[in-house]
């Protein structure tokens, strides 16, 4: 009662001029960001805040209104002992800087707060990108989240992350799973976790490169940032996986920490966090950036500085740590066998990165450890180096090509959404790995206007090599529309997909798959005709070149035989421009056609 | 004293994270050298919409996700050597006498970073006697650490 009354005062007594002075501070670039007001970023919910809780706002219509907010928010916070600064001390701060409120302990009565800013300080913020991994390909586009660096350099096992993910219930079978998070019906959270929790799921257990961007935020940005995530505690925001996702929510956090960046200001379709990385550094937010390999990368490292004798040992040490006493084993001088023991301990820990915890494996990796203690240590080589992602081409792609079919020519014009395919310049990707969302070609030749040549809507591609130490699968999976040979060229919507194995010789990568397709078309009798067969192709790095040999084969249960084999090149003219060059032969039984293309690729965004 | 009170509260800790398996369903990463046992990962999916199963975990109020068995002590370091996955990546840097992991124990337990490079090589002499058998709990990991540093003349003023 009397804070109410308190405020008419004071709002009596200040009359127009804060009238005024709310309209102004309504519109401050930093009171839209810490209602999350979206200033143009996404289509939906345009000028309205992205939160999706009654809870965050203390105006009836706060969701839509920031001026109404402000108001509000001024009566709940002016008052000293307001039980609403506890919940909101960065709009706290935000009034009390404008309006020069000097109250000198203003979240005295914040017990709970208080508690969790002391343990919550950073001096440092770093945006954390865990590179896309093989073998999952929800991953291929990467995560991003956020550490804050309580100051010392070598303990960021200290740290805690901020990571914005949808909250689902564990009940929820898997398909439904990813509809629900692709179309929205999962609230989204901010959660405050140790950081060494991420570095076990990610450089550990899914085994992937970590990329760290010490962001450009001064102690009083850090702070702002750090209040403000207490303001989302609990708070539910939508959460689509296109563009409102983890790394749209960490662009709106750093929008608090340092308003009128600019971040949110360009429209999206989708927000990838490789586009995240990019639009912080090309408004000169990242100060640094590190890289951390994942375990795999450590183990290749470890085992690319052994012979292949070593290398053999090493793996046999790892199922029986007794060979360690054997001259075998000691015969090797006492630098190459601390190497050894290294390799073979943290292959044990690879392997077994999954499994439940059994006697023998534990044996296996104390005895391990014991022989590293006893044997001196390894010396550091420099860490392997690879390309950042953000140096990676645009995700999005138009291309243009000209080529002839059976006599013949013909024009194409051809847009991916997203985002690579193996012949694309490898630079910053994850090698063997290909994910296309997207993609429409349509093709015109001399006799015909254009029409629809193909449809990807996915198409991903993991192919890793196996070697002494790692024995993954390679498998592809794809789907669309796309002409083919059926009694003559038709659009067929087919499925298919397979797996196999890969192996590495230098830089060439064979590959070997077993596949099935099933398909649709107007000639086949049945509605869905399946088949089954194979691809065996090779990959040949070399740099700006890219070459690919392949050849893929399809038997139907209609009886119908067909194989497609191609020879393609691609040269990579920079960043964002590609040239490929593609022969292509199709057969069917008793004929076939020949058709060769050159196409320029460009890539954007 | 205080730092003995630390290092009482850091066995506490283990202690209440062995009643409870560390990690609980769909956080566990992984078979450990040591401690506990692990769950299916069952977070592949989740990858896809970067999903947190129930409640979500924030800082102080953690301890509700199986995640984080001792919510509000942590992260001061105390039960650093609790949580899923740290003991393992201790006992390999305490073998090698270098790494990310140690170096956080040493800043958690108030090692000044001057005395860093000698508690590592201290840790690493005294690799088997910490780390004495594969069954060891991260409480007796702490003891023995603790035990090590008190017979070390520059380490035990830390303790």
């Amino acid at each position: 009662m009397r804070c109410g009354f308190l405020c008419v005062l004071l709002f009596v007594f200040a009359g127009p001029s804060v009238a005024a002075d709310f309209e102004h501070l309504a519109r401050q670039p930093r009171w839209q960001a810490l209602l999350h007001i979206n200033p143009g970023a996404t289509l939906r919910d345009r000028h309205r805040s992205y939160v999706d809780d009654d809870a965050f706002f203390l105006a009836a219509d706060g969701a839509g209104d920031p001026l109404a907010e402000l108001r509000a928010t001024y009566d709940a916070l002016r008052p000293a002992e307001s039980p609403e600064r506890c919940r909101f001390p960065a709009r706290y701060r935000f009034l009390a800087e404008h309006l020069n409120w000097s109250d000198p302990v203003p979240f005295e009565h914040c017990a709970e707060y208080q508690e969790w800013r002391g343990a919550v300080h950073a001096k440092r913020a770093v945006l954390v990108f865990p590179a896309a991994y093989l073998n999952s390909p929800s991953s291929m586009f990467g995560h991003t989240l956020m550490r804050l660096d309580q100051g010392d350099d070598g303990a960021v096992w200290l740290s805690w992350a901020i990571n914005f993910g949808a909250v689902t219930t564990e009940d929820d079978n898997s398909l439904f799973y990813i509809y629900r998070g692709l179309a929205g019906g999962y609230p989204g959270r901010f959660n405050l976790v140790p950081y060494v929790q991420k570095i076990q799921q990610y450089s550990n257990m899914e085994s992937r490169d970590i990329w760290e961007y010490t962001l450009e935020l001064d102690q009083s940005q850090i702070d702002w940032l750090i209040d403000h995530l207490w303001e989302l505690k609990d708070i539910n925001f939508d959460y689509y996986f296109f563009d409102e996702n983890c790394s749209f929510r960490l662009l709106e956090l750093v929008e608090v920490a340092r308003p009128g960046s600019g971040l949110l200001d360009e429209l999206r379709f989708a927000e990838l966090p490789v586009n995240t990385v990019r639009a912080l550094d090309q408004r000169g937010l990242v100060r640094e950036r590190d890289y951390r390999p994942s375990k795999e990368v450590e183990l290749q490292a470890l085992s690319d500085r052994l012979s292949e004798d070593e290398r053999a040992l090493a793996r046999r040490l790892a199922d029986n740590p007794q060979l360690a006493d054997q001259p075998l084993f000691t015969d090797y001088p006492r630098s190459r066998q601390a190497l050894m023991a290294r390799t073979a301990y943290r292959y044990v820990r690879f392997v077994n990165r999954k499994a439940a915890r059994s006697d023998d494996v534990a044996g296996r990796s104390f005895a391990l450890l014991t022989l590293m203690n006893r044997l001196p240590e390894v010396t550091a080589t420099a860490a392997p180096t690879k390309a950042p992602p953000e140096v990676g081409h645009g995700s999005q792609m138009l291309a243009a090509s000209a080529g002839q079919r059976g006599g013949d020519d013909f024009g194409e014009f051809t847009y991916r959404l997203t985002y690579h395919d193996l012949l694309d310049n490898r630079r910053g990707f994850l090698d063997g790995a290909q994910i296309q969302g997207l993609g429409v070609t349509l093709r015109s030749t001399e006799s015909q206007a254009a029409e629809l040549e193909r449809l990807d809507l996915v198409s991903i591609r993991s192919l890793t090599p196996r070697d002494r130490f790692s024995k993954p699968l390679s498998w592809y999976v794809e789907g669309g529309l796309e002409r083919t040979w059926a009694g003559r060229r038709r659009l067929a919507r087919y499925v298919q997909g397979g797996a196999g194995g890969s192996w590495r010789f230098g830089a060439l990568q064979p590959y070997l798959l077993a596949s099935v397709r099933a398909e649709n078309n107007s000639d086949f009798a049945p509605l869905v005709t399946t088949g089954g067969g194979g691809e065996a192709g090779i990959l040949y790095d070399a740099g700006r070149w890219q070459w690919q040999l392949a050849s893929a084969g399809h038997y139907f249960t209609n009886d119908v035989y067909r194989h497609r084999s191609r020879l393609a090149v691609q040269y990579a003219l920079g960043q964002q421009h590609g040239v490929r060059a593609l022969i292509e032969r199709e057969g069917w039984r008793g004929d076939g056609d020949t058709e060769f293309k050159v196409q320029w690729r460009w890539y954007y965004d | 004293m205080k730092k003995y009170f630390l290092a009482a509260a850091l066995l506490g800790a283990s202690f209440s994270a062995h009643a409870v398996a560390p990690g609980g369903p769909g956080c566990g990463w992984g078979n450990l050298v040591f401690e506990g046992k692990s769950g299916m990962p069952v977070h592949l999916l989740a990858t896809i919409v970067n999903g947190t199963s129930g409640n979500a975990t924030f800082g102080m109020t953690s301890g509700t996700n199986g995640c984080d068995t001792n919510g509000s002590l942590t992260y001061s370091g105390e039960s650093l050597l609790s949580m899923n996955g740290v003991l393992e990546e201790v006992a390999q840097d305490m073998a090698t006498g270098d790494g990310e992991a140690l170096t956080a124990l040493s800043v958690s337990i108030g090692v000044p970073s001057q005395e860093r490079a000698h508690f590592n090589t201290v840790m690493r002499e005294n690799f088997s006697t910490i780390f004495s058998h594969q069954d060891v709990s991260a409480g007796e990991v702490m003891q023995n650490i603790t035990a090590v540093m008190q017979r070390d003349q520059k380490l035990a003023q830390y303790i």
